[in-house]
């Protein structure tokens, strides 16, 4: 129905009423289309994650070193800058080569954290600062608890620093603050550590490096290695097959 | 012309009343500082209900008056800090503005009626800016300086004290329409002007009381009974005053200052008054739509001296929290050397970031939020560790840097590109030093490091040598190898020429 003008003028209630009797209903709330997701560079993968790394959801990269989690981390911060949006690396353990690898350094934050309670907490704190892309890099490190202090000791604490603690679960906490700010967090980890507040884990597994030239020759090189990867836990989707990947290596 | 004056009376009082606003409605007395007067030190200022108090007295003689009274010391830090943003204040409401000393601000109020309002919302506005940033003022406005200055006087007699989120409230105003002036004047006895005593006796023996007196009588034989002076007085009783107002340009500086009562020693007395010092600094730069690119923060410790520091943000902020923690970073790296009697923080300002927000798709991060999180992180895990990653001109292998994290606005339209995924190098910084075995051909057997950076060598390719930064104090001369160990693991490593010593530079992965 219209509601003349001139009646809207004069009453300015006569909508509220409307409302109120049903006769006009609200429209639902104009919805912009979900954002799209980021991208891991592997198309496979993406369909298996129905779409690639959906915002406000964490996500949880398990392998052994020299499986590609490193490169699976790189290629979605390749993916997310060059599309113009900010991230941050989380790398307590400083492992990070920023040499040329198709990530726009520039919308690159890169946090070094001394120990992994301050890389939850520096997560937590680029997380709320809607960073699309929080990716946290725990291949060198575990989070372990801090050692408790024995009861009844009073400490003196003067110009030192506290040690830190993690918190009682921080992988909740991270997750609920992907959800509120809209963020994508990707954990980088050896073993499983987000359990079941990961809406995705991707299991790497190393099958065998690529070499060029005959063994013990001059000219012999690293070429590469071939990896196999599976989405094994997705909130949404059905375990993917086992994908297989080959990763080149550039010359260095 | 339009002049309003902005008068801060009591300003001892209105000091401390800011940083414990909670003592608005006890009895509280303001005293000279100085450790040693004990009950003879004046008092300087003293709440309403501290009743028979009043300034002059020696606190003990207060003391027997109110036995309930509270006693502060008058804080010149504090005070630096009330007069400063007594300035800002009138920096809200007009550009123009001359600070005639501390806590008496004069601000050109022309033109504002078609931004604010009348006369009488000019000098409100002035009123609620004070209060804004934690000072309760008594606003004067009229078509001259001096005419301004006399009606902040009589407004003064209609403050009261109220206890607000950010300090101390109670502001009044009176506003002199040019037609009311002559009357205004008028009534004003003559003691509401600062004259010298000599005059003021003069005066007083020839009858005269009042303004409207002194107006009364012709200026000409005035000034030759009584001298130049007198002649002032009497352009100034028929309210002509011609004095501009000067103003001076705003300090890029914004303080905020504390005398402790003790010699604080450890860092959590500390905390707390940075915390409020913060806390009034950051409404202050809110007032004014500013932000701290710089904090300098000053101890006054206890053998007299300063420690002085700065901190260098990594992007421009007001948030309490993440100044907080650069402050307690900055102190806990560096303790002073004694205990702390004093402390003055200094915010350098810088405009506020304006950011505009999508229409459509998901909210990124604006640079607010994005500087203040530089600079929270910062804070956490020191500023040299956090910002844009940089590889520096150099030869040395995975070498990084970082560099100021500035990241340029997205694009528009954002195009997607297909992403290459490539096996990466994970740097081990230091890199760890490892005992390898070779073949007499010089080719690695045998890896023995640290942890799982070990093991029987399946695979090899190398060496390359790189023989670079000869000119520099940390040549660098290596063959490095590419590696791999019986668990599967892809290793860098380089051994080094001139000592023979292997170190694993990074893994694979």
């Amino acid at each position: 129905m219209t509601l003349p003008a001139r009646r809207l003028q004069r009453d300015l209630h006569a909508l509220d009423e409307l409302l109120r009797n049903g006769q006009v209903r609200r429209a639902p709330a104009f919805l912009p289309r979900a954002p799209r997701a980021i991208p891991t560079g592997v198309p496979a993968l993406d369909a298996a994650l129905g779409g690639g790394l959906a915002r406000g959801q964490l996500h949880e990269i398990v392998g052994p070193a020299g499986a590609g989690g490193t490169a699976l981390v790189r290629a979605a911060l390749a993916s997310a800058t060059q599309a113009g949006e900010s991230c941050a690396l989380i790398d307590p353990g400083n492992a990070f080569d920023p040499a040329p690898c198709g990530i726009d350094l520039e919308r690159l934050l890169w946090v070094r954290p001394h120990d992994p309670v301050q890389a939850l907490r520096a997560a937590e704190i680029a997380l709320e600062a809607r960073f699309a892309l929080v990716a946290l890099d725990l291949g060198d490190v575990t989070v372990l608890p801090p050692p408790r202090q024995p009861r009844g000791v009073i400490q003196v604490v003067r110009f030192e620093k506290k040690p830190p603690s993690p918190g009682a679960s921080p992988w909740a906490r991270l997750s609920r603050r992907a959800e509120k700010h809209g963020g994508a967090l990707l954990l980088l980890a050896r073993a499983a550590q987000a359990g079941t507040f990961a809406a995705a884990t991707i299991e790497l597994e190393r099958v065998r490096a690529q070499w060029e030239g005959p063994k013990g020759a001059a000219g012999r090189i690293l070429r590469g290695a071939h990896v196999v990867s599976a989405v094994t836990r997705h909130k949404r989707m059905p375990p993917s097959a086992p994908l297989p990947l080959h990763l080149p290596l550039e010359p260095k | 012309m339009k002049i309003a004056c902005l008068h801060v009376p009591e300003l001892s009082l209105v000091a401390a009343l800011r940083a414990e606003p909670q003592l608005c409605a006890e009895p509280l007395a303001v005293v000279q500082a100085g450790r040693d007067l004990g009950g003879r030190a004046h008092v300087l200022g003293a709440t309403p209900a501290a009743q028979g108090v009043e300034v002059g007295q020696m606190l003990a003689e207060a003391r027997a008056i109110c036995p309930r009274l509270l006693a502060r010391e008058a804080s010149p830090e504090r005070e630096r800090a009330v007069a400063q943003a007594a300035r800002e204040a009138a920096a809200a409401v007009s550009p123009r503005v001359e600070e005639a000393g501390p806590g008496l601000v004069y601000l050109d109020a022309s033109g504002l009626e078609s931004l604010i309002g009348d006369d009488r919302a000019v000098a409100r506005a002035v009123v609620a800016a004070a209060e804004r940033v934690g000072v309760r003022a008594a606003v004067g406005l009229a078509s001259s300086k001096s005419v301004a200055r006399l009606a902040a006087q009589a407004a003064s007699a209609d403050l009261t004290l109220e206890a607000t989120t950010s300090g101390v409230g109670g502001g009044a105003f009176r506003v002199v329409p040019p037609d009311e002036q002559r009357e205004f004047l008028a009534g004003l006895p003559l003691f509401a002007l600062e004259l010298p005593d000599e005059l003021q006796e003069s005066l007083r023996r020839f009858g005269l009381h009042s303004l409207g007196e002194v107006a009364s009588l012709p200026p000409g034989p005035l000034a030759a009974r009584l001298g130049p002076e007198a002649a002032l007085l009497s352009r100034l009783a028929r309210g002509e005053d011609a004095s501009a107002l000067t103003a001076r340009p705003e300090p890029d500086r914004f303080e905020e200052g504390e005398e402790l009562e003790w010699d604080a020693s450890s860092i959590e007395p500390l905390l707390f008054v940075w915390k409020a010092l913060l806390d009034r600094l950051a409404q202050r730069l809110l007032a004014r739509g500013l932000m701290a690119r710089e904090l300098l923060l000053g101890l006054r410790l206890a053998d007299g001296s300063w420690d002085e520091r700065a901190l260098d943000l990594a992007a421009p902020t007001r948030e309490v929290a993440a100044l907080l923690q650069l402050l307690r970073l900055s102190v806990e790296s560096r303790p002073p050397p004694a205990g702390v009697r004093a402390i003055r923080l200094s915010a350098v300002t810088t405009r506020e970031v304006l950011e505009q927000m999508p229409l459509f798709g998901a909210r990124g991060a604006s640079p607010t939020q994005l500087a203040a999180a530089v600079a929270r992180l910062s804070a956490l895990v020191g500023p040299e560790r956090v910002g844009r990653p940089v590889a520096p001109d150099r030869w040395a292998p995975f070498a990084a840097g970082s560099g100021k994290f500035a990241p340029p606005p997205p694009p528009g339209v954002p195009i997607p590109a297909p992403v290459e995924v490539s096996l990466a190098a994970r740097a081990l910084r230091p890199p760890r030093t490892a005992d390898v075995r070779c073949d007499a051909s010089g080719t690695p057997l045998l890896v023995i490091g640290e942890g799982a950076l070990g093991g029987r060598v399946v695979a090899s390719a190398g060496p390359w040598r790189t023989v670079a930064e000869w000119w520099t104090e940390a040549p660098v001369a290596l063959d490095a190898y590419d590696l791999e160990l019986a668990g599967g693991l892809l290793i860098r490593a380089a051994c080094e020429l001139g000592t023979g010593t292997w170190r694993i530079e990074a893994v694979y992965d």
